[in-house]
């Protein structure tokens, strides 16, 4: 009996320790194909992706997938599934998902800004992605990001990490939208904000003339005012790829000294005026006063006119809040305030703020790359996993744009699929949905804004764990409140908080990530 | 020989060798074995992993391949300056949930023992277990309902009794109070049946002698009740002082969130644990985190129980 127990017990433990460490390494399939066709696809393999966003429930996402699902099946026998990471808590159920190390999951979205690719990437969570394999199972793929030169920025040690979605224009520089015509009756010259002393008198206006309208309705998740004032009130320029905690804490210098390490929330004073205005909005009410605590859908509360502005990026603006006001609201006239407006602070966009990897545990990394390059590549694959089924979820028109049936509600009738990883400009249609100034508004960014100087800087964590970790820590407790003006002496909460973070080690992680930065200016020099 | 409560002599039982007290007991032993897989899948087995929060760990190399950094981890907690902070919070409120909560689930317990009315007595019952059922997710949208300061009931009652409202998402004082005052309510109904089959097994001979004797109420529940609870009453009181470095997660959580104008009075280890997790992406930090909780309660426990011991050793657990 002991010895049963004994043993019992050692194999359950053994059976846990090797489920917990879980290292099982793919075996590489044998790499003898050379063109798409002599590949041998005779095994049925069922590709699963990972995506961001809350997983649709009106049936059009399952319709859609069982008509791509064919035409896989067909050209390379795969079938797709979603796997959804949903809004809520996102950063911590898809770091918890990568860390599982499930080997049901095949390609995962990624983003070396908002989804902490390198980080991942160092941690070992995705495959390295050889030349050859890219060539042979992703070929056209492989061409397509090999002429633009950008394999280099996917790179870590060398490898191959990920593939850029590279070939898609956006911005997604963030702002404020405002209404237009509530700005011209403020007395804003043609109802235009253009800085923040704009933006205080169309919210003062609002508290004054609009009754039952919160001038900016934020949720506890909504981006802060506060960060877009350092944004426009300094040249400093933001890393978005490099985080202390949830937080974008680290700049460069400016444009003309872009290799400088600083941080504004550290060195500049531009954050104590930002803290005294966040102050007053937040005693005028220019907030709900439990923004920390409330979470309510703000952006409906903005098409239902209670809320004065809402906050996201220039393609959100483009393509969802400005052509959407448009016909819930009309004549309001939306416009956006983009951090950086006053002073040309806007960097062009990351090319991997999407980014395709194959997870390190996948047990057919060849076919989930043949798949992904079908959907990135194919435009019949292409139409299906972003616009749908034609005729139900989307119409060409007759000049070849994109447009909805009759009756369609992009609130309810949404795709949802998110393919956010290996958008293509090649096969997207122009939409017709979208705001008429898209163009020009890209090509006055286009304009002025200049190449982000940071794209493949990676920093190396490792030696900085623990003084970045109590950094997060001072910021988050301090942020939140002088993000929403909650200090009563706010000066003095700055100060406290400075003395707090060096005392959490700024100056080494400063200097330690300039390090990171004059090796990779030295590495380009090459 | 040694002498027990009662006085009497026990013998001590021959030593018997372990097989033969094994076998002796297969019946009870298989009756307990889904409780010991329990314990042994999810709490022994796991224990290796404590290594992580000695390692940097990444996923490629795995809990045990990854560079050993020795106490680097716990470095954190110090330098975060939180440390003592989360162990007085944790401690304080853990306090306060076993103290009110128990005095509170006794007095329940007696109250609804000295109802005569069974249809009552069942009603009443039921109610006050209710709360029990309802998840802290919704604790905390009715609180936020309840207390906020735009729209809160608590707060449109004030004003339109012509009062100034309060501000309580940004008042950290209040919070004790209010975590305080959601937890009793949700746990006393469900700790009094404890109690309450506890007064249930008493020896009725012993209330119907104290009658003859004309004994009060009052008299019966202080001289013949509350001495007969004192056993459980130290039973749960040890089992509670183990959870003593743990929090009551969700309930924290789901009321305050990331509200960090109220960490002061609300950061218990748990819920920094979680927002380190969230905000670092850290495990190995969250495993130094909860090393520390693990460790740190081991030693109450051990403490707790070497205390009852030396008071009074029968009650003490082992």
């Amino acid at each position: 009996m002991k010895r049963k127990n004994f043993t019992r017990r050692m194999l359950t433990m053994t059976l846990c320790a090797a489920m917990s460490v879980g290292m099982v390494l793919p075996a590489m399939a044998e790499e003898n194909a050379d063109a798409f066709e002599g590949i041998d696809t005779s095994k049925h393999e069922v590709i699963n992706m990972l995506v961001l966003g809350n997983k649709p429930t009106n049936g059009r996402l399952e319709a859609m997938l069982e008509k791509l699902n064919e035409v896989l099946t067909e050209k390379v026998n795969a079938e797709l599934e979603l796997t959804y990471i949903e809004w809520t808590d996102w950063q911590t159920q898809y770091n918890v998902q990568l860390l599982s190390g499930d080997s049901s999951m095949d390609i995962i979205t990624t983003a070396t800004d908002w989804l902490f690719g390198w980080e991942n990437a160092q941690k070992g969570a995705f495959l390295p992605l050889s030349e050859d394999m890219l060539q042979t199972y992703a070929p056209k793929t492989w061409a397509q990001v090999d002429e633009a030169g950008d394999w280099d920025i996917c790179k870590l040690d060398d490898e191959i990490y990920f593939i850029p979605e590279d070939h898609y224009t956006q911005y997604v520089n963030h702002g404020l939208f405002y209404r237009g015509d509530w700005a011209a009756e403020a007395g804003l010259e043609n109802g235009d904000v253009k800085s923040f002393e704009d933006l205080d008198t169309y919210f003062s206006y609002i508290l004054d003339n609009k009754e039952g309208v919160i001038p900016f309705d934020a949720t506890k998740n909504s981006g802060a005012p506060c960060h877009g004032y350092l944004v426009s009130n300094t040249d400093n320029i933001e890393f978005t790829n490099v985080y202390v905690g949830n937080y974008t804490f680290w700049f460069g210098e400016s444009v003309d000294d872009p290799y400088t390490v600083t941080s504004p929330y550290m060195e500049s004073d531009a954050l104590y005026d930002a803290a005294d205005l966040m102050k007053k909005w937040n005693d005028e009410g220019v907030w709900r006063e439990d923004v920390l605590n409330y979470d309510g859908d703000t952006r409906e509360a903005f098409y239902a006119g209670t809320s004065g502005s809402d906050q996201h990026h220039s393609q959100t603006y483009y393509s969802q809040v400005k052509p959407n006001m448009d016909i819930k609201q009309p004549g309001s006239d939306v416009k956006m305030y983009y951090w950086g407006e006053d002073n040309n602070n806007v960097s062009k966009p990351l090319k991997t703020h999407g980014a395709a990897a194959i997870s390190a545990w996948s047990e057919h990394p060849e076919r989930a790359l043949m798949v992904y390059d079908l959907l990135r590549n194919d435009e019949e694959c292409y139409r299906l996993i972003n616009y749908g089924i034609e005729g139900t979820d989307y119409i060409v028109t007759e000049d070849g744009k994109l447009d909805y049936p009759e009756g369609y509600d992009s609130s309810t009738d949404a795709l949802g699929a998110n393919f956010w990883c290996g958008r293509n400009d090649d096969l997207e249609l122009e939409n017709s949905f979208n705001w008429e100034g898209t163009d020009d508004m890209i090509a006055n960014y286009d304009s002025f804004a200049f190449e982000y100087p940071y794209e493949d800087l990676i920093v190396d964590k490792t030696s900085i764990e623990a003084e970045q970790a109590a950094m997060a820590n001072v910021l988050a407790e301090y942020l939140p409140q002088l993000y929403w003006g909650k200090f009563d002496d706010p000066h003095a909460a700055i100060d406290e908080m400075r003395e707090k973070l060096i005392a959490a080690g700024y100056e080494d992680v400063k200097a330690s990530i300039q390090a990171d930065m004059d090796a990779y200016v030295a590495s380009k020099a090459e | 020989m040694k002498k027990s409560k009662s006085g009497a002599a026990v013998m001590k039982a021959p030593k018997k060798p372990f097989l033969s007290k094994v076998k002796d007991s297969r019946v009870l032993l298989l009756m307990c074995l889904p409780a010991i897989i329990f314990f042994v899948v999810f709490n022994y087995c796991p224990l290796p992993g404590v290594y992580m929060a000695f390692t940097n760990y990444n996923f490629r190399d795995g809990i045990f391949g990854s560079p050993f950094v020795g106490m680097k981890n716990f470095e954190f907690l110090f330098r975060s300056g939180e440390l003592w902070n989360l162990t007085r919070n944790t401690v304080l409120y853990n306090l306060a949930f076993i103290l009110i909560g128990n005095i509170l689930q006794i007095t329940l317990a007696i109250m609804l023992n000295e109802i005569g009315n069974k249809w009552f007595k069942k009603v009443s019952q039921t109610l006050m277990f209710l709360p029990y059922f309802i998840s802290v997710v919704l604790i905390g949208a009715i609180a936020f309902n309840i207390l906020n300061y735009d729209t809160g009931a608590l707060n449109t009652l004030i004003r339109s009794c012509g009062g100034n409202p309060i501000k309580i998402y940004s008042q950290a004082g209040i919070w004790p109070f209010i975590i305080i005052l959601c937890n009793l309510w949700q746990q006393t109904g469900y700790g009094s049946v404890v109690y309450f089959a506890a007064i249930c097994g008493i020896d009725a001979g012993m209330i119907e002698a104290a009658e003859v004797d004309g004994a009060t109420s009052w008299q019966r529940i202080r001289y013949i009740i509350l001495p007969s609870l004192k056993p459980t009453f130290i039973i749960l009181l040890l089992f509670a002082l183990g959870g003593i470095m743990k929090g009551n997660f969700g309930l924290f959580w789901n009321l305050v969130g990331n509200n960090s104008q109220l960490y002061s009075t609300t950061n218990i280890i748990e819920t920094f644990v979680y927002r380190a997790m969230m905000s670092q992406n850290n495990f190995a930090t969250s495993s130094a985190v909860g090393l520390y909780q693990s460790v740190f309660g081991f030693v109450l426990v051990m403490f707790s129980n070497w205390l009852v011991k030396r008071i009074d050793p029968d009650y003490a657990l082992f």
